[in-house]
């Protein structure tokens, strides 16, 4: 037991203070890409740049435009149609895989790393959407995953808010269909993984805090 | 429920979806567990019962379903279905390096491992020679994934014991690593680094061993205060056994057999590391393998990136269309993997892939009867499992 007091005394505080400072650190090409240089658009798997700009909805992050585009670092890219006042207080996020490859998954579940330590903010993970406030959705959607998906959706209490969270769940990416087609997305979190600053910051744009 | 839902519940295409659904039960509830209810034991024993869990549920990465046969505490049987969140990923017909950006997301927490597996599968193919610095670079990505991966299991495991400080702790050194990776790389899981021949932007390397020096270290210490825990190595010990060869990776080197794809691999040539092994099949073996091999990807990286420096993108590199077939392998973090292709004219006209967790998942099955229903989760992390890798490819 000492080992571990004196282990976290040598650490000291490490989380960060985004959302009321700015975050420390993003994963570069997790972030949209922005036109540097060249007279043409270069080549982009998911058709996401046309006439100078990339659509970070669609974006894979795989940074075949590089060097006439770079990463922005702008983890704000997240969109939302809706601000909830009733989660202000706390959030409780289910989170649902209907076909990732892991990444997004594991983002997510990042928040809870001491790092970002979501608890500070009054948001925590759920084990069952009964309990929960926001349907956090990652992956393609497989024609197996949809009724899980429909079930959970409906077995939440409203308020509630659905995120398509990575590039696979808002637009199907390369590899299948976007969860936009079965469910209405309130929030869109793009990346291929979304960084968890992304994340972080698109939860709280729907709680409407800022 | 809202008229969108409504519309698409009664479109053709969901209530093919339903029917499949409501086909599971008596589907994946599996020939082993209809076997041992027609054993009678369901007649003779009425604590006896089957316990449906997935395939979203709480306290699972990934959505996979089980049927788990227990008679009080105890788990009888264990059925699977991983079908549910299957992608069906066609790669055929499709050029090297379309191919590539679908084969990174086979598995996105070990997408250095394939992508490296296939640009050296094309390569070969291709007769085409790649610089040393280009294969100690690829080399380097995989045992920073590997570390990463395994400190991920080593968080589950202690997440699941309620070990919270050592949960917390193994966390924060996951992260600190991804975002070194992330400065060193671009990208916190290697997307888009690999390339056909090289590597496809800048990488800065710059401090990049003595971060992943630091965090080896830490967690060294981490590991030997665990081991100061009974209640933490009660938990594993004696959980989900697995022995002889019916398993993969780090699950086979915990059942004390000494096999690493890596000590036969030409990118590992020249580089010296150990293999990790242990001898009692159980969680508590695999966990002690994996964070050995921590240690000793530790070391592999400070040499491999000896040879290695910072690299500047290679010129795109024609991809041609000849016409070969080829095949090679990998040792990703979870065990092997390996892989076939048939490509005619430049473009991938067959591919056959065979992923470790198939091969864990059956052993995890076949390992957890007789063990407490508290020992499921144990055996399932200690496997380091990833169901989005054993989809269909083609």
């Amino acid at each position: 037991m000492k080992a571990w007091i004196l282990r976290s005394f040598r650490k000291g505080i490490i989380t960060s203070k985004f959302p009321g400072g700015r975050n420390e650190n993003a994963s570069p090409w997790s972030t949209p890409p922005v036109y540097r240089k060249g007279d043409q658009d270069p080549y982009c798997p998911v058709g996401a740049i046309s006439q100078g700009k990339a659509d970070a909805n669609r974006c894979i992050s795989c940074g075949l435009c590089y060097p006439n585009y770079e990463p922005s670092m702008d983890i704000h890219g997240s969109v939302s149609s809706v601000s909830v006042p009733a989660l202000k207080k706390s959030i409780r996020i289910y989170q649902i895989d209907v076909g990732s490859c892991g990444a997004c998954n594991l983002e997510i579940g990042a928040l809870a790393n001491p790092q970002y330590d979501m608890a500070r903010l009054g948001i925590s993970f759920t084990n069952t959407p009964r309990h929960a406030d926001a349907l956090l959705v990652s992956g393609v959607l497989t024609d197996n995953m949809r009724e899980p998906l429909m079930r959970a959706y409906e077995a939440m209490a409203e308020p509630r808010v659905v995120f398509a969270v990575g590039a696979c769940a808002i637009s199907g990416s390369l590899l299948g269909k976007a969860v936009s087609d079965t469910l209405r997305i309130d929030v869109t979190v793009p990346g291929c993984p979304p960084d968890p600053f992304t994340i972080m910051d698109a939860v709280q744009k729907a709680r409407g805090v800022k | 429920m809202k008229q969108s839902h409504m519309a698409f519940m009664e479109s053709g295409n969901f209530l093919y979806t339903l029917d499949r659904f409501k086909e599971v039960p008596v589907l994946y509830k599996g020939e082993n567990i209809k076997e041992a209810l027609q054993e009678k034991i369901v007649s003779t024993d009425s604590s006896l019962s089957i316990f449906p869990y997935g395939p979203s549920s709480g306290g699972m990465v990934e959505s996979v379903y089980f049927d788990i046969l227990t008679q009080g505490e105890r788990i009888q049987k264990v059925s699977f279905d991983a079908g549910f969140k299957n992608r069906s990923i066609k790669l055929s017909g499709l050029s090297m390096g379309d191919a590539l950006l679908r084969i990174e997301r086979m598995n996105g927490v070990h997408s250095a491992a394939y992508s490296s597996m296939f640009c050296h599968i094309w390569e070969k193919g291709i007769a085409m020679d790649i610089p040393d610095q280009i294969k100690y670079l690829r080399v380097a990505m995989m045992e920073a994934e590997r570390i990463s991966s395994h400190l991920f299991v080593a968080s589950r495991l202690t997440g699941g014991a309620s070990q919270n400080i050592a949960h917390m702790n193994i966390l924060l050194l996951r992260e600190e690593l991804l975002r070194a990776i992330a400065s060193a790389f671009g990208h916190r899981y290697f997307f888009g680094v690999n390339r056909l021949g090289g590597i496809s932007r800048p990488v800065n390397i710059n401090g990049f061993q003595k971060k992943i020096r630091q965090i080896s270290d830490e967690y060294r210490e981490i590991f030997h205060t665990l081991m100061d825990s009974r209640v933490f190595i009660d938990r594993l010990d004696r959980s989900a056994i697995i022995k002889g060869e019916n398993s993969s990776g780090p699950a086979m080197r915990a059942s004390g057999i000494k096999k690493d794809g890596r000590n036969l691999h030409r990118y590992y040539e020249g580089l010296e590391f150990k293999t990790i092994t242990s001898d009692g099949g159980d969680a508590l073996a695999r966990f002690m393998v994996r964070s050995g091999e921590i240690h000793e990807s530790a070391s592999i990286i400070e040499q491999a990136l000896l040879h290695s420096g910072d690299l500047k993108p290679d010129p795109e590199v024609n991809e041609g269309s000849d016409s070969f077939m080829a095949g090679g392998f990998m040792e990703t973090p979870s065990g092997d993997a390996s892989m076939i292709i048939k490509v005619r004219d430049g473009k991938l006209e067959s591919t056959g892939f065979m992923s470790p967790s198939i091969l864990n998942m059956e052993a995890f099955a076949g390992s957890v009867s007789g063990n407490t229903f508290a020992d499921f989760l144990f055996g399932y992390e200690s496997l380091g499992i990833w169901v989005c890798e054993m989809g269909d490819f083609q």
